[in-house]
């Protein structure tokens, strides 16, 4: 994902630093020189080649959507968030099977942001008061987990955290 | 410093309005540099508690929990609302009358202005002094659910206070409609159905049945009318969802549905940008081809593009609420997946702006200057966040982003960086016409410029890496985290430094001008 932003971004500031060194000779052509029409004709095409890249970008996503990741897996944890803390039930789980997050909130929106031992964010499960909602993932990498709250919750949101949730090969 | 810019070529004398022209134009000028100061000041105050919040996060200072929450609400508001959009409704006032498009009447412009200044009173007070500290998106149902915090009342006062801002908004928008959808079309059958086609681009894409007496329409009007149909639209749920509150906050027993009321936030909290984006645009269009000299390099597809955000800018607003897909009905769910396509279609404005832009400025004798470099820089900053903004519109890339720092970094990225640097870059463009006097000093103006763009990108682009690192936004302190964090922190404060010493000096060369004899103006206005 980050590879294929800075990609985009260098390709992008290249071309306007393009356009803008363009406008040394433009000033020595006394601004004539610009093909006006030819660029013109130009939009739509521009138009098109938008439209081609997002639709392929988006065929290659929609379907990985995380709303789309709620099948039930073989292990299956609840985790309730309440002004300030977690409730996590189990406490652990094993690599290799699919885990079903079940994940609520007793008061207001929380998040359960859950990070792998190396600290990477790796999921990002909204805690809603008045439901429920479902997420499913297979860890490959066993440890120690931290639960983080990502949703802004009140004035101790940034002590909301679980920091042992285990992960153990199985 | 010379940035005065000569009216729109398609400009023609505009005399169908019941104010005589001349004093129309001076009413305008008092008007809009009355939303320049107004927001400026706004953005010191706004600035200062930018600073205050990211000091804390770095352990400079050590400020209490909920006041640190109740600032951040108020920067949130401040510098997104009470400058950034405050500002760009003021200039586009401007930019209308340049391009023959005066305002017909006072009412709504005025109304825009003072309901604003009291909607951010009240903010500031609620948030400040009574501690209302729910952040700028208040989701559902925290206002009542402070532990303690602040009372009932608070928020009752905030969401009234919010509404203001709402109906500030609302104002606006009917005073851009009234302008647009006017005889300053100078259609050639003057009917309402011709002034409204006029208005949304039609007379680009079916110029025989859309034909007027001044040629093509100024493109600046088009994202203009857009955003104040599509922010009239939008601000209506939202004023909904405050008024709900502020019931609630009167009769304990009344609520709603929390997943409802974040629909009605964000069928709000998205359009709100373009309330930015689109009267940035409209500036980027009437400035550009002034300094490159030539007319915008534009045709029809600019037109359908447009047409395409009118419908779309109302339709996506579940981009946000792609983490929240409630199991017991399929609604929400079936809502997100239909919202990544209708967000990709808000690309299309963006990449042909940027096209006709680039065109524009493609060999063409540019005049560089601190106004014209300023919104170059704008031009590079709607590129760059632009590309955030389609990772970020990718539901599959959501979760390792979502509530980061990334999300802090980008929207910085895209408010201060884009529509910021062109706000800059207007005012050293208008200034000059507006106040009737010369910049003070172009070097010091170019000091503000390098000062904020290093500044600025410093800061935000090491608020982005803390993000990938993983570090929360919303969070007043990182305390519980790697320390990594707060070293990462120390190194935004210093980028935060250069950038508000730059401002410094801009306000010493504000002050300066404004200090000096105003020179005689040959022309200011479309001739009257
Ligand atoms: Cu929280
Ligand atoms: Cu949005």
């Amino acid at each position: 994902m980050v590879i294929l932003y800075m990609i985009f971004v260098v390709l992008g500031v290249a071309i306007f630093a393009f356009v803008f060194v363009s406008t040394r000779r433009g000033r020595a052509e006394g601004g004539q020189g610009a093909p006006v029409e030819k660029l013109e004709r130009f939009e739509p095409i521009w138009g098109l080649f938008v439209v081609l890249l997002l639709g392929v970008l988006l065929a290659f996503t929609i379907w990985r959507a995380p709303w789309f990741q709620d099948q039930d897996g073989d292990q299956q944890v609840s985790i309730e968030g309440i002004q300030f803390g977690f409730l996590v039930q189990p406490t652990s789980v094993t690599t290799g099977t699919p885990v079903t997050f079940t994940v609520r909130s007793r008061d207001v929106n929380h998040s359960v942001g859950l990070y792998d031992p190396d600290e990477k964010l790796i999921l990002n499960i909204e805690a809603l008061p008045g439901n429920f909602q479902k997420r499913t993932y297979t860890f490959t990498k066993p440890g120690t987990y931290a639960i983080r709250c990502l949703e802004f919750c009140g004035y101790q949101h940034h002590k909301m955290v679980y920091p042992t949730f285990q992960v153990t090969e199985s | 410093m010379t940035t005065a810019v000569p009216p729109y070529e398609g400009a023609l004398p505009y005399d169908g309005s019941p104010l005589a022209p001349a004093l129309v134009a001076a009413r305008t000028k008092s008007l809009v540099l009355r939303f320049i100061w107004t927001s400026t000041a706004f953005l010191a105050i706004a600035g200062t508690l930018g600073l205050i919040l990211r000091l804390n996060q770095g352990n400079v200072i050590a400020i209490d929990d909920n006041l640190w929450y109740a600032m951040m609400t108020a920067h949130g508001l401040g510098a997104f609302v009470a400058w950034a959009g405050f500002f760009l409704m003021g200039i586009s006032f401007w930019v209308l009358l340049k391009c023959g498009f005066p305002l017909r009447t006072f009412v709504f412009a005025e109304a825009t202005f003072w309901t604003m200044v009291i909607g951010t009173l009240g903010i500031v007070v609620t948030t400040l002094l009574a501690g209302f500290g729910g952040s700028w998106v208040f989701l559902y149902p925290i206002a009542f659910n402070s532990a303690g915090q602040w009372g009932d009342a608070t928020t009752g006062v905030f969401s009234a206070s919010v509404l203001f801002a709402g109906l500030s908004i609302l104002a606006y928008c009917v005073a851009v409609l009234h302008t647009v959808i006017s005889p300053a079309q100078q259609a050639e059958k003057d009917t309402f159905g011709q002034r409204l086609g006029l208005a949304f681009g039609f007379g680009f894409l079916s110029p025989s049945r859309f034909r007027t007496r001044r040629g093509k329409t100024p493109y600046p009007v088009l994202p203009l009318s857009v955003n104040a149909l599509d922010m009239f639209l939008a601000t209506l749920p939202f004023a909904l969802l405050l008024v709900f509150q502020i019931i609630q906050s009167i009769d304990n027993d009344f609520s709603i549905d929390d997943v409802v009321a974040g629909n009605l936030l964000w069928a709000f909290g998205h359009p709100v940008v373009y309330l930015l984006l689109f009267p940035a645009a409209a500036t980027y269009y009437y400035l550009i081809p002034r300094y490159a000299k030539r007319e915008l390099v534009a045709g029809r597809a600019v037109a359908v593009a447009w047409l395409i955000a009118l419908f779309m800018n109302v339709l996506v607003w579940a981009h946000h609420l792609y983490l929240q897909y409630p199991q017991d009905s399929t609604a929400q769910q079936t809502l997100n997946t239909i919202m990544q396509p209708t967000t990709y279609a808000l690309v299309l404005p963006s990449a042909l702006s940027l096209f006709s832009i680039a065109a524009t400025i493609y060999r063409s004798d540019f005049e560089w200057n601190v106004a014209s470099k300023f919104l170059v820089v704008g031009i590079l900053s709607w590129l760059v966040a632009g590309l955030q903004g389609i990772v970020n519109a990718t539901a599959y890339w959501q979760e390792t982003i979502h509530n980061t720092m990334w999300i802090a970094g980008h929207l910085h990225n895209m408010a201060f960086l884009n529509m910021g640097m062109l706000i800059f870059g207007a005012m050293y463009a208008f200034l000059p016409e507006l106040t009737g006097r010369r910049m003070y000093s172009e070097r010091l103006g170019n000091i503000h410029l390098w000062g904020t763009v290093i500044g600025g990108y410093g800061w935000v682009t090491f608020q982005m890496i803390q993000g990938l690192m993983g570090a929360p936004r919303r969070w007043a302190n990182w305390d519980l985290l790697d320390d990594s964090l707060i070293t990462l922190t120390h190194v935004t404060l210093g980028f935060l430094v250069i950038l508000v010493l730059a401002q410094l000096v801009f306000a010493y060369n504000l002050y300066k001008t404004l200090r000096s004899s105003p020179f005689e103006q040959a022309r200011e206005v479309p001739a009257s």
